[in-house]
């Protein structure tokens, strides 16, 4: 049984035009022990299923699913207190933009101790109490590669660089060692050698622990390192999705084909200076959203029946939703 | 033939005190020299606060040097001269979003730089503003739009409009791909790219992709804790990187590519 499963997530967002669908049929899968990356550029609707799986949404949204599972308890029929014991004990969350998701007005230090859930500090008298959530707080720290603690337990949000605020998002998130760890663009503005740390105390995590990751990222390089499978998502749609080296070798969206394409780094045979594979326009917004497929007006192999939304096809465990795919050839 | 910009032992020292009878906190930027020639690239990578942004904002007049000299053509830019030197020496600001007046339409953005600078009249000043938005791929309507009516790819042209309509020599720009995606950026890079070809531009960028400063830039300038570290020619060091410092960050890069 897999851990989470969601299946033709749907999300509706009211505005002046009516309801806009943000996300459309959204579906996503994470067996226990997987490293899975949702890739998409901002304003694909990553952030919004990663609010939608934590119930962090606003309750005027209509939100509807075939289904949407945490262990076979469906989470959208649940009461919201057991949602809540569930989102504690066994998802974490590392939001995007960590100096803004901190409180301002506590030091990370009481951030991060409360953090600590109870039953693992039941020794002792009430008086250590406080003692022993410090020294597991200055653990968690070593573990996410923070080697000053006692200059940065004391710090405020404000006070302290990108990087080492994620890093206490990070270490928080750990503390009361989750089965799922859904981390919504956690390497994001890094220095590359802090990037590799990051991933490598993900990836050790996941050996160690068995602990299941839901990456969200646009970075590609850092998901290629890590992810086992990967998830493409465009404008709320999932284009395509599967085995992470499958998708490397062979994308069968032209997406995934031009997202592979726009990093240089993918690429060895490219001259110095040469222009970089593109498409063309950028992501429309969700008040002009194009009907159908929602890449058509972008896509080079756009074509008439591209106006009806393409159903989703398979090939073994490949799931691609597309008219025209890369492996056929244009009429 | 003198080079387009050369910096000679710049060097700049910040001091804090902190509290009463606490210790001076000190942060030193080491006499940097570098020179580039007209249409060649020179990235700038390492640590965050190794002091890359300070030598950007050294670079535009933002903040002035306790030493060194900055040569432009072969001439010496005087620090207080701040007319001559925003003439020809342009900054891209890292967040493109916050960077533009939400108040002002981007004609207005663009206009602005022309009337301190220039002597055009408003005439001329349209012209000028229309010109720029064709040269990075906009459309001449977009000077009635306001910041929030622009998409991101959008708002890191129009912060390149604003760096080109005084027809700098060079340009300064700290992260300028950092906040984009991967599609967006492509274009912005292939844009940088063909204007630097067209007016030959020298460009200077602040960067963590490893991946696009191979690309794009001819010479590399590594720095850690305000020293340089390494500098050379980008394949080189690459290929034969000399310092520590500089290979950690390579092989980094490297491991995440090859597996």
């Amino acid at each position: 049984m897999p851990l989470l499963d969601i299946k033709n997530l749907t999300l509706e967002i009211e505005s002046t035009q009516g309801w806009i669908k943000a996300l459309d049929k959204v579906s996503l899968q994470l067996e226990g022990g997987e490293v899975r990356a949702l890739v998409g550029e901002s304003g694909s609707g990553k952030s919004l299923i990663v609010k939608s799986i934590v119930g962090a949404i606003p309750e005027h949204w209509r939100i509807t699913a075939d289904r949407m599972s945490w262990k076979g308890q469906d989470l959208i029929s649940m009461s919201s207190d057991a949602r809540r014991r569930i989102m504690r004990e066994d998802i974490a969350v590392i939001f995007q933009n960590p100096v803004n998701s901190l409180d301002p007005s506590a030091s990370l230090g009481e951030q991060l101790m409360e953090s600590i859930p109870d039953h693992l500090l039941d020794k002792g008298w009430f008086w250590q109490r406080a003692a022993q959530r410090k020294q597991i707080a200055v653990k968690l720290l070593h573990k996410v590669g923070i080697k000053e603690h006692s200059k940065y337990l004391q710090a405020y949000p404000s006070a302290l660089p990108d990087d080492i605020c994620q890093k206490f998002m990070i270490a928080s998130a750990l503390a009361a060692s989750p089965k799922l760890l859904i981390a919504d663009d956690p390497t994001r503005g890094m220095e590359v050698t802090t990037k590799v740390q990051i991933l490598k105390l993900l990836t050790r995590l996941n050996k160690i622990r068995g602990l299941s990751i839901l990456f969200v990222s646009h970075d590609l390089l850092a998901i290629s390192n890590m992810a086992n499978t990967m998830t493409v998502l465009y404008c709320g749609q999932t284009v395509e999705s599967g085995k992470m080296h499958q998708l490397r070798r062979r994308p069968l969206h032209p997406y995934t084909h031009a997202l592979m394409e726009s990093a240089p780094s993918f690429r060895k045979d490219l001259p110095p200076k040469s222009p970089l594979a593109t498409l063309d326009g950028t992501i429309p917004t969700l008040q002009h959203l194009p009907i159908g497929c929602r890449l058509g007006p972008r896509c080079p192999r756009a074509q008439r029946e591209c106006v009806k939304v393409p159903e989703e096809r398979r090939i073994h465990n490949h799931f691609y939703s597309c008219h025209f795919p890369l492996h056929r050839s244009l009429k | 033939m003198t080079a387009l910009l050369s910096v000679q032992d710049l060097t700049y020292t910040i001091r804090k005190r902190q509290g009463w009878l606490g210790s001076e906190e000190r942060f030193t930027l080491s006499p940097v020299s570098f020179e580039i020639n007209a249409g060649e690239t020179l990235a700038i990578i390492g640590d965050n606060g190794s002091g890359k942004s300070l030598l950007a904002r050294l670079l535009v007049g933002a903040e002035r040097p306790s030493g060194g000299h900055i040569f432009l053509n072969g001439q010496k830019l005087d620090p207080f001269n701040i007319k001559q030197r925003c003439l020809n020496i342009r900054m891209i600001f890292q967040h493109s979003n916050e960077s533009l007046n939400p108040g002002l339409s981007v004609g207005r953005i663009l206009e602005e730089p022309l009337k301190l600078n220039t002597q055009l009249d408003a005439r001329a000043r349209q012209e000028k503003v229309v010109n720029t938005l064709k040269l990075v791929g906009l459309l001449p309507d977009h000077q009635f739009f306001y910041r929030h009516m622009l998409s991101d790819g959008q708002r890191q042209r129009v912060g390149l409009a604003r760096a080109l309509v005084l027809d700098p020599q060079v340009i300064v720009a700290d992260e300028p791909f950092a906040a984009l995606d991967p599609s967006v950026r492509s274009q912005t890079v292939n844009l940088i790219m063909a204007l630097q070809r067209e007016l030959g531009l020298g460009f200077v960028f602040i960067s963590h992709n490893l991946g696009i400063v191979r690309h794009i830039s001819d010479r590399l300038l590594v720095m850690q804790k305000g020293l340089v570290v390494e500098s050379g020619k980008t394949e080189t060091v690459f290929n034969w990187p000399k310092s520590e410092y500089t290979e950690k960050l390579v092989m980094a890069h490297q491991s995440l590519i090859n597996r």
